[in-house]
């Protein structure tokens, strides 16, 4: 066990190192100056240059860009949107927006997922059944930032009950999360439905097994028997589902941050891709690619835990 | 003349007239009174039944009609500005006298006196007065009034969908924009099929080293996050069309790939792969001709899931300011835009939310209901 997941580690490694590589050379390959201000004076411009290596050729460049990272955590420095200041700070700085809006919007979506996917699975084809499905494919299909424009509307303008954007300066953790509740909602909606379909796929196919007709022979309801026995065996291919969701998360809340003008790393990728802030876009593209590569191996290794037949990292 | 069966010459040059049938009578059997049905026929007679396929199949068909007829009927192109009727509202015939999409909208704020100067309120332009109230001791209004007239623009003018920042037709730029966007989901997901299906096939039917390095590498790749991957592509390329389907193709084809891949290896050990081998069939005609045509189905199903996730990717891009060139529209373009100004003109993301809402919504039931159609084990089902 401690063998595979330090084997899984490593691969994991090794796909951010590519990833830092890959986002490093197309970066530096792109046609655009890191200094293109008219306003400083040449010398200095040359100095700077001099001091982030970039005078020297792309191998050198690369050479001590790695040697940053890996010995000191050093990501480099932001050359326009925050001049000066290191990518590191810049990034830490935006953290916990991101990862509040993130985390919560998962931690909400999992159990009313599965609370949905029950009931539409116990109910199969009533009419319960009927709507959830039914609200299922609406929010499987629309994009979560087509729900973040009607929220802001309807919620913020319409019935003004929550704040418009986000707001930085709130004084407590209630207030922020009163600010964050709409970018919540329109990104758990998606989450939701996708955890209910599996489920209720899932529930469905179970209840018609032997072991359930035994366990209801037992004398359990149809509810005892589908909670206690047939959710277990369930759950894993929810947790199959649950990967692609976070990067699925990840991804649309960088448009919802965009939106609800919420201060967190997705908002400032998207700011540095367009002013060509090139360390602080490679350090934003290396956070997003551990996260995911991070949650992977999470849900990998827990595999063994849910299912105790999964032998995690057995040879055949 | 070549003789298949290398006879010796005196058994194949024997007169027809020496052989006599050994057994004249009929084999009698019961004549089919059904027609047998093939696979794709049974499935199309399933996709046939579920209403939620039809409906969307009929709707996709309709947008994409839309798409290709509203943008030339319109009278304006998806480029034309026109400063002087920024931001007009909807305005359609038939539909004002009922007071919807009308071309009205309210403003706010207005000083009580300045409705009565014509400079300012061309007449006939108010329509009614919202609300009066004070501010610091001055009469203001919240006025309702015909935007159209308001701005001068002539009474026979008519916008749909209304106009944009620059004075566009919103109308033709949200039916150019859908071709657009369609046009990229289309040849990202055919391409990323394409290279998936080659992949695949070689991984699959050589197996054995070849196999295990292609698939390693798949695996590597696959490691890169979607959103990254695109990213980075789309800053290496550039803005445009074409750009925008390379960079959703890099990593795209890893999945086709996987399941062309297994379905060659479930069918490469069957008899008549074998038998063709033995008949000397190139391999190249056994992957292409003899194995593939098993893996339509669920390469069929595979595409049309992929679509909407495709016009879901376009228009991603284009809200984090990567998208297609201006000034062409795509769907996501439209929305990205409309959004900047949603507070205030909430007509201009309306109706691209709209209209990607149902899309997507379509595609995906549609694709569901082909999947289900062309699962070979619910066959002769209902």
């Amino acid at each position: 066990m401690l063998k595979y997941i330090l084997g899984r580690f490593g691969a994991m490694l090794l796909t951010l190192f590519l990833v830092m590589t890959l986002s490093f050379l197309i970066i530096r390959l792109m046609p655009m100056s890191l200094f293109e201000n008219p306003e400083v004076d040449p010398v200095i411009q040359k100095l700077l240059e001099a001091e982030m290596h970039l005078d020297k050729p792309m191998v050198v460049q690369y050479y001590y860009f790695v040697k940053g990272i890996v010995t000191e955590g050093d990501f480099g420095r932001s050359v326009k949107i925050r001049p000066g200041m290191e990518v590191f700070k810049v990034l830490a700085s935006k953290i916990r927006p991101t990862v509040l809006l993130n985390v919560l919007s998962l931690v909400i979506a999992i159990p009313l997922g599965i609370i949905a996917g029950t009931v539409a699975a116990l109910r199969n084809n009533k009419l319960t059944d009927t709507i959830i499905s039914f609200l299922v494919v609406i929010f499987i299909s629309v994009p979560s930032f087509v729900f973040a424009s009607l929220l802001q509307y309807a919620f913020t303008f319409l019935w003004p009950l929550f704040p418009t954007l986000y707001d930085p300066a709130a004084p407590n953790l209630a207030a922020t999360l009163h600010s964050l509740a709409m970018p919540i909602i329109a990104l758990a909606l998606n989450p939701i439905a996708t955890i209910a379909r599996y489920l209720r796929g899932e529930l469905i196919e179970t209840m018609s097994s032997e072991y359930l007709l035994l366990a209801r022979t037992k004398g359990l309801t149809r509810a005892q028997a589908t909670v206690r026995h047939a959710f277990r065996n369930s759950l894993v291919p929810i947790f199959n589902a649950i990967i692609p969701l976070i990067t699925a998360i990840m991804g649309g809340s960088m448009v919802v941050e965009k939106i609800f003008a919420v201060p967190g790393i997705g908002g400032q990728l998207i700011e540095s891709i367009l002013a060509g802030d090139h360390f602080l876009t490679v350090a934003g593209l290396i956070y997003y690619s551990a996260v995911s590569l991070a949650t992977i191996l999470i849900v990998d290794i827990s595999y063994g835990l849910i299912d105790p037949r999964i032998r995690v990292g057995g040879t055949k | 003349m070549l003789d298949p069966h290398n006879l010796p010459d005196e058994i194949r040059d024997l007169p027809d007239a020496g052989f006599e049938l050994a057994q004249t009578g009929e084999i009698k059997d019961e004549v089919f009174h059904t027609k047998p049905i093939g696979f794709y026929r049974d499935a199309l007679q399933r996709l046939r039944k579920s209403k939620a396929s039809m409906v969307s199949f009929w709707i996709i068909v309709i947008i994409i009609l839309l798409a290709l007829i509203v943008p030339n009927i319109t009278g304006y192109t998806y480029m034309e500005q026109d400063t002087s009727k920024k931001n007009l509202p909807p305005k359609i015939p038939g539909l004002e006298s009922l007071g919807i999409a009308d071309g009205s909208q309210i403003l706010t704020n207005r000083r009580r006196d300045s409705l009565d100067n014509p400079d300012r309120f061309p007449e006939g332009s108010v329509i009614r007065i919202v609300r009066e109230y004070e501010l610091s001791g001055v009469p203001v209004v919240d006025v309702m009034v015909d935007y159209y007239t308001f701005v001068g623009v002539d009474d026979d003018v008519y916008h749909w969908m209304g106009t944009d920042y620059l004075g566009r037709d919103l109308c033709t730029r949200l039916f150019q924009g859908t071709r657009v966007s369609l046009l990229i989901a289309f040849f990202a997901v055919l391409i990323r099929i394409v290279i998936g299906v080659i992949y695949g096939a070689i991984a699959g039917y050589y197996g054995g080293k070849v196999d295990f390095a292609m698939i390693h590498f798949a695996e590597v790749m696959d490691g890169l996050p979607y959103v990254v991957v695109t990213i980075l592509f789309m800053i290496l390329l550039g803005a445009g069309m074409f750009s925008i389907i390379l960079a959703m193709t890099v990593t795209g084809w890893i999945g086709t790939s996987r399941l062309i891949r297994a379905q060659f290896y479930r069918f490469k050990g069957r008899e008549y792969v074998l038998a063709a081998r033995t008949l000397g069939v190139t391999d190249r005609k056994l992957i292409f001709r003899h194995i593939l045509p098993n893996t339509i189905g669920p390469l069929i199903t595979k595409a049309m899931i992929e679509i909407p996730g495709a016009i879901f990717s376009e228009a991603f891009l284009a809200y984090i300011g990567l998208g297609i060139k201006p000034p062409n529209p795509s769907i996501g373009i439209l929305l990205s835009n409309g959004q900047s100004v949603l507070l205030q003109y909430p007509y201009q993301t309306l109706f691209p939310a709209v209209l990607i809402s149902v899309l997507m919504v379509a595609f995906n039931l549609f694709a569901n209901g082909l999947r289900d159609a062309l699962d070979p084990t619910r066959r002769g089902e209902d």
